[in-house]
């Protein structure tokens, strides 16, 4: 069977996505990414999800050639306008409920 | 093979200085980048835009690019090839750590020789590409674990050629799934070259909107349609739930819009379940006969209700 995980420590992080443990943890330092446990950075451990966070913002940091104060801007408006976008389908698919038959 | 004007394509002209041209860049990225912006073509525009700068930032490789230019490239009709014997600097390894890099044209490759492997990566091979698909899940389905099937496409280099081969696999998704949530396979992407380990496959859990319920985190919510005179005289009434069916009292003079909470009916959680809530709605019947509205009109003498008696006169 498939070996399926919620998380991925920082030494895969690093290894897999070929970045410095000094680069993850200004990441999180600029709160782009959480780690979910460990109290230093070596323990480490993300959720599956601050992941493609965390590679959006090396991306955006290496295309857009911006410092990490405003990529840790352009993550927290790309979350809250991912959750906006959800909580209007809801509002919209209730108010329909309502309306019809 | 089409000659690229990587002029145009940024925008500037051909004599623009480095710093005319980094501006241009950037304006460009922040609209096209494909990770702040969704749009159909955005990242192949953007990908195009990358590779413009990445000749034109360099002063030796747009030197290189020039030549090639006057040697007539950007205004031949029949398409682009390179003059004969031509030798690009080569070896162009990408740098800055830019997750498209490397990903250029056939025009950019066959005059810079391609991006060529990663010295980096040469030692033992290169880990496999990790996958990423939408993977959508019934309510129904994240009651308990359940076991989906899962197919995907994924990239194999096979000699030295890009090929995309389907691969299927049997995944249990365990229960309590969330909507947006991200489960990670170890090695179920991109095969690994060498002695590297295979990439992994992210499965992105999408829940389908479901034609009686809706999602609030963990709780669920069905709207429910009463007749006028069952919100006034109060009902029992049959509410269904994602494992069945379930008797549920509506008090007498309910409300639309209340909310009626039938614990542990909702999503199941890590530690237990959420809650369903019933969502009253009142509704009126599509035609009267001249009986019913008649009581209406008796109703309507001795209710004494005004709805409106906030408004004032």
């Amino acid at each position: 069977m498939t070996e399926l995980v919620l998380s991925i420590s920082l030494r895969e992080l690093c290894q897999y996505e070929e970045l410095t443990e000094q680069l993850i943890v200004e990441v999180v330092e600029h709160g782009i990414a959480r780690p979910l446990a460990g109290h230093n950075s070596g323990d480490w451990v993300f959720d599956t999800t601050s992941v493609h966070w965390l590679r959006k913002a090396v991306r955006l940091h290496a295309d857009l050639e911006i410092d990490w104060v405003a990529v840790a801007m352009v993550i927290d408006l790309l979350q809250k306008n991912e959750a906006l976008q959800r909580q209007n389908q809801h509002f919209e698919q209730q108010l329909k409920r309502f309306r019809d038959g | 093979m089409d000659f690229k004007d990587y002029y145009k394509i940024l925008g500037v002209p051909p004599d623009a200085d480095s710093k005319a041209i980094k501006t241009a860049y950037r304006k460009l990225a922040r609209k096209y980048h494909p990770d702040v912006n969704p749009d159909e073509g955005a990242e192949d525009k953007f990908k195009e835009v990358a590779e413009a700068y990445e000749v034109l930032k360099d002063a030796g490789r747009r030197a290189e690019y020039d030549e090639l230019r006057q040697y007539g490239g950007a205004s031949r009709s029949g398409g682009f090839e390179p003059p004969p014997g031509w030798q690009g600097s080569g070896g162009f390894s990408g740098a800055g750590g830019g997750h498209f890099e490397g990903d250029f044209s056939d025009f950019f490759n066959s005059i810079f020789g391609g991006a060529g492997p990663d010295p980096r990566r040469q030692r033992s091979g290169f880990r496999g590409q990790d996958a990423e698909i939408e993977m959508p899940i019934f309510l129904e389905e994240t009651v308990e674990e359940t076991s989906k099937l899962v197919e995907y496409l994924i990239p194999v280099i096979e000699n030295g050629q890009m090929k995309e081969v389907k691969k299927s696999l049997r995944v249990k998704i365990p229960a309590g799934v969330q909507d947006g949530e991200r489960i990670r396979l170890k090695g179920q992407g991109g095969a690994g070259h060498g002695e590297a380990a295979n990439g992994d496959l992210y499965l992105h859990i999408r829940l389908v909107p479901h034609p009686l319920f809706d999602v609030e985190g963990h709780n669920l919510v069905v709207t429910v349609p009463l007749a006028p005179w069952e919100a006034a005289l109060g009902a029992k009434i049959t509410v269904p739930t994602l494992t069945g069916k379930i008797h549920l009292t509506v008090a007498a003079n309910s409300q639309a819009g209340q909310r009626l909470r039938i614990k542990g009916k909702g999503l199941a959680t890590k530690t237990g379940r959420g809650d369903l809530f019933a969502l009253l709605k009142i509704v009126m019947p599509p035609s009267v006969n001249s009986e019913a509205r008649a009581l209406w009109e008796s109703l309507s003498e001795k209710a004494g209700f005004d709805p409106r008696a906030q408004w004032g006169n």
